[in-house]
């Protein structure tokens, strides 16, 4: 099937239309006009147009319609090459590999790699995503929730509340964290941080309590259920998902969208009679512009040397927010062993997470000057 | 003419006459002036300094051409820049957006300086000597591509505007942004170069119950995105060119997918890896976010297509009407862009979206990309309510914000497309307001 779909798609001389509600092209009469199928008759799979190559164009083109097939160029890669990226892991199991690690070994993890970005238990904060709101079934009951009125909840949107696949949060934690060291993690340790998870959601495995003494492994996780698994529209799975899409984008009231007779589109009292300016609320909005908003002609001034305020908000605030953030009393803990030791553990790097220079590359002077604005606060 | 460049200074806009009349007395020997506040006059009552002297550029040496050697714009648009909030960031710079100066921008191509810029893992910097792509899964025939080898596929160059579906998404309960920059510039438009993806397919052969395309970066967080096979054998390309040079590494240099019209999230930059599979892969960009939870409690998920949208760019709330008196010709520009197609038709209101006239397009008209459109105006000299309105060859047009809120909620985040309001003062200020019950 689609090997015919590609023959017509790419072939400039082969393409016949079979247009059911073609709209024509508005603007550059030049222009091929759009379709809303494609050349195999099915409605476009985005609900909007489409612009088959006819008479060597496509829209306002111009294409080059000679044969455009033959290309030898690349190899084909090793089936050791293959495996080496091939890492992520779908809701069927496929490219999860075998391992197991334990809630206990996961709250280790997450104590020294995560918690500095993703709080106590996942709770977020400083911009970072939480990981937990409580228990996941009853998270995914607040998804009606709308902010509409000043005092309402909204809803909650974490791990277990609102993904539809727990093989996301194996993937990701191995290829996309911790942020600062990513892909660093082995199976085994995956394993752990997921059990954390499931955790600290307080989400049950066929019926069993991801509680502090689980051990979770492949076979356990692919008996996950995520409780909006069924949350999301269209369906994308199986082998009608491609025309159930379609059916989905064909219809404009399922996403928000109008589509009208632009003959017909309304010109007059087109607002509701209930609908009033909102403004932006006094001192309110969001303003926090970087640089200030400004359109002056003028020459820039002049940058005062090292800024190690500036250094820190662009490498160091990442992890240094929430933990040992500037002037954080919890730096007492580290310098009691003298100054020239924080230095030393800064710019050669910690196991605790702490990249060599914090990634940076500074000279050790300047690194120097951050470390003190770090424990200083100033 | 000695000492003038010492007496640089900035000078505000002021219509009154006398003030002028005073304002050039004072300055009669300055060197520099704002040459806008100069030419506001038609009846200027003392000679202009500017014109009546040599400009200190004007008689000395200019650089030679051998400075800068890859160009830099004046410095004196330096103000002309991309920009962050806090509020806009995980907690970091590295997993944020920079947004691009809308209030700023000329015609429909943005300049790769300025190009919005949105990253889950920091701007990756990446070797082309060491660049690999590998194609594979359910093709007929795997395959490795170096850079050079991508760059010999037949090239086509594309007009298309790529926004993030967040583009306006922190004011679904309410306007938060007075800045157009912020309201309306998660996005840009460029003329992108690269191979339509289909070409490479056309070798390597796709296998029949092949429906899905895994799109994975090579960078900190290895973004990944499905693709269905219908858009990949439509128009998506991987591009290495970005207005006439490299990408840049903010847009994902050296290749990037470009799935023209669709959110901007799919457009992989630092791209590695394409898979194809039948079954779609469930991407954390793909669930946790990009996700439109509707009042149902429905989550849209694979919301494609970027919405008919528009916007007044000028007047905005950066650039007012504060130096226009009653009276004054002024043009009401704006820009518009659906990524379900070409733009058919603008509609301007002076009144919040209650009552339309027609505005004109301009220029170049392309499928999915930025169109510029325009209205001449008097200007009065009253409050206004400047609100537009797109239409596109697909059939939709804009919906107004109860409309859309109506169908999803305020808890979406993604891919809001209802009509934006302006509030011109009587004074001539910008403000970001919306209609709505």
């Amino acid at each position: 099937m689609f090997n015919l779909d590609r023959k017509l798609v790419i072939s400039a001389t082969a393409v016949t239309f079979a247009a059911l509600f073609a709209v024509g092209c508005g603007g550059e009469s030049t222009a091929t006009p759009s379709k809303m199928t494609y050349a195999n008759g099915k409605a476009t799979i985005d609900g909007g147009s489409y612009h088959p190559i006819v008479d060597g164009k496509t829209g306002p083109y111009a294409v080059n319609t000679q044969k455009q097939s033959g290309f030898t160029y690349g190899r084909k890669p090793t089936a050791n090459e293959i495996a080496a990226w091939d890492k992520d892991v779908m809701p069927d199991g496929t490219g999860l590999p075998e391992g197991s690690g334990s809630v206990e070994e996961g709250e280790e993890l997450y104590e020294a790699q995560c918690v500095m970005c993703h709080g106590d238990f996942g709770s977020g904060g400083g911009g970072y995503p939480s990981l937990s709101k409580g228990n996941a079934v009853e998270g995914q009951k607040t998804l009606k929730n709308q902010r509409d009125k000043p005092d309402n909840d909204g809803p909650i949107r974490v791990f277990g509340s609102y993904w539809p696949q727990a093989s996301t949060m194996w993937w990701y934690i191995q290829s996309g964290m911790p942020h600062p060291n990513t892909k660093s993690l082995t199976d085994d340790e995956t394993y752990a941080l997921a059990a954390y998870m499931l955790n600290i959601n307080e989400m049950s495995i066929d019926g069993e309590l991801v509680d502090d003494e689980y051990v979770l492994d492949r076979e356990k996780f692919l008996k996950i259920k995520m409780p909006n698994e069924k949350g999301f529209e269209p369906n994308i799975d199986g082998p009608t998902a491609l025309d159930d899409v379609r059916a989905y984008y064909a219809n404009p009231t399922n996403f928000g969208a109008i589509k009208v007779d632009p003959k017909k589109r309304c010109m007059k009292d087109c607002q509701k009679p209930t609908a009033k300016v909102v403004r932006i609320k006094e001192g309110g909005g969001i303003r926090d512009f970087l640089p200030p908003i400004s359109i002056v002609r003028d020459l820039p001034k002049k940058e005062g040397g090292f800024n190690p305020k500036a250094v820190y908000e662009s490498t160091c605030a990442m992890c240094h927010s929430s933990f040992l953030s500037p002037g954080s009393s919890d730096w007492a803990g580290y310098t009691g062993k003298g100054i020239d030791k924080v230095y030393a553990n800064g710019i050669k790097g910690t196991e605790g997470g702490m990249p060599a220079k914090g990634g940076s590359d500074l000279s050790d002077a300047d690194f120097k000057l951050v470390v003190d604005y770090l424990i200083s606060g100033k | 003419m000695k000492n003038e460049d010492s007496q640089l200074e900035l000078l505000s806009n002021d219509n009154e006459t006398s003030s002028r009349r005073k304002f050039f007395k004072r300055t009669a020997s300055m060197g520099a002036v704002a040459a806008a506040t100069v030419l506001t006059s038609k009846d200027a009552m003392a000679d202009d300094p500017l014109i009546m002297h040599h400009v200190k550029w004007g008689q000395k040496l200019g650089d030679p051409v051998t400075k800068n050697r890859y160009g830099m714009p004046s410095a004196y648009e330096h103000n002309n820049t991309r920009r962050n909030t806090k509020l806009l960031a995980s907690g970091n710079f590295q997993a944020s957006i920079a947004v691009t100066p809308i209030h700023e921008s000329e015609g429909i191509i943005t300049p790769n300086g300025l190009f919005f810029s949105r990253c889950h893992g920091g701007v990756a910097h990446v070797d082309p000597n060491e660049f690999r792509l590998m194609i594979h899964g359910l093709v007929e025939k795997d395959i490795v591509l170096t850079l050079d080898q991508l760059k010999r596929y037949p090239r086509v160059t594309r007009t298309h505007f790529i926004e993030c579906p967040a583009n306006g998404g922190q004011e679904w309960r309410g306007p938060q942004f007075n800045s157009l920059q912020f309201a309306k510039g998660f996005m840009s438009s460029a003329e992108w170069t690269g191979v339509y993806i289909k070409t490479i397919l056309a070798d390597l052969g796709i296998k029949p119950d092949a429906r899905w395309m895994l799109a994975e970066g090579s960078d900190n967080s290895e973004m990944g995105r499905t693709i269905p096979i219908d858009k990949v054998l439509d128009d998506a390309m991987l591009v290495w060119g970005q207005n006439g040079e490299a990408l840049r590494p903010e847009q994902g240099y050296p290749v990037r997918l470009l799935v023209p019209g669709w959110e901007g999230n799919l457009c992989v930059k630092w791209l590695k890896r394409l898979e194809f599979a039948s079954e779609p892969f469930y991407c954390k960009e793909e669930t946790a976010k990009y996700t439109a939870l509707k009042k149902t409690g429905k989550a849209i998920q694979h919301f494609y297509a970027n919405e008919v949208n528009s916007t007044v760019v000028s007047p905005s709330p950066e650039k007012p009407w504060t130096d226009l008196k009653k009276g004054d010709l002024v043009e009401i520009e704006g820009l518009a862009w659906s990524g379900m197609g070409t733009i058919t038709g603008v509609d301007l209101s002076f009144d919040g979206g209650k009552n339309y006239v027609e505005a004109q397009l301009k220029g170049l008209i392309l499928p999915k990309s930025w169109t510029r459109w325009s209205f001449m105006y008097k200007y009065e000299g009253k409050p206004l309510l400047l609100t537009s309105r797109a239409m596109d060859d697909a059939g939709y047009i804009q919906p107004t914000v109860d409309e859309e809120t109506g169908v999803l909620g305020v808890e979406g985040v993604y891919h809001r497309n209802g009509v934006e309001t302006w509030e011109v003062t009587a004074e001539g200020k910008v403000n970001h307001v919306q209609l709505r019950s």
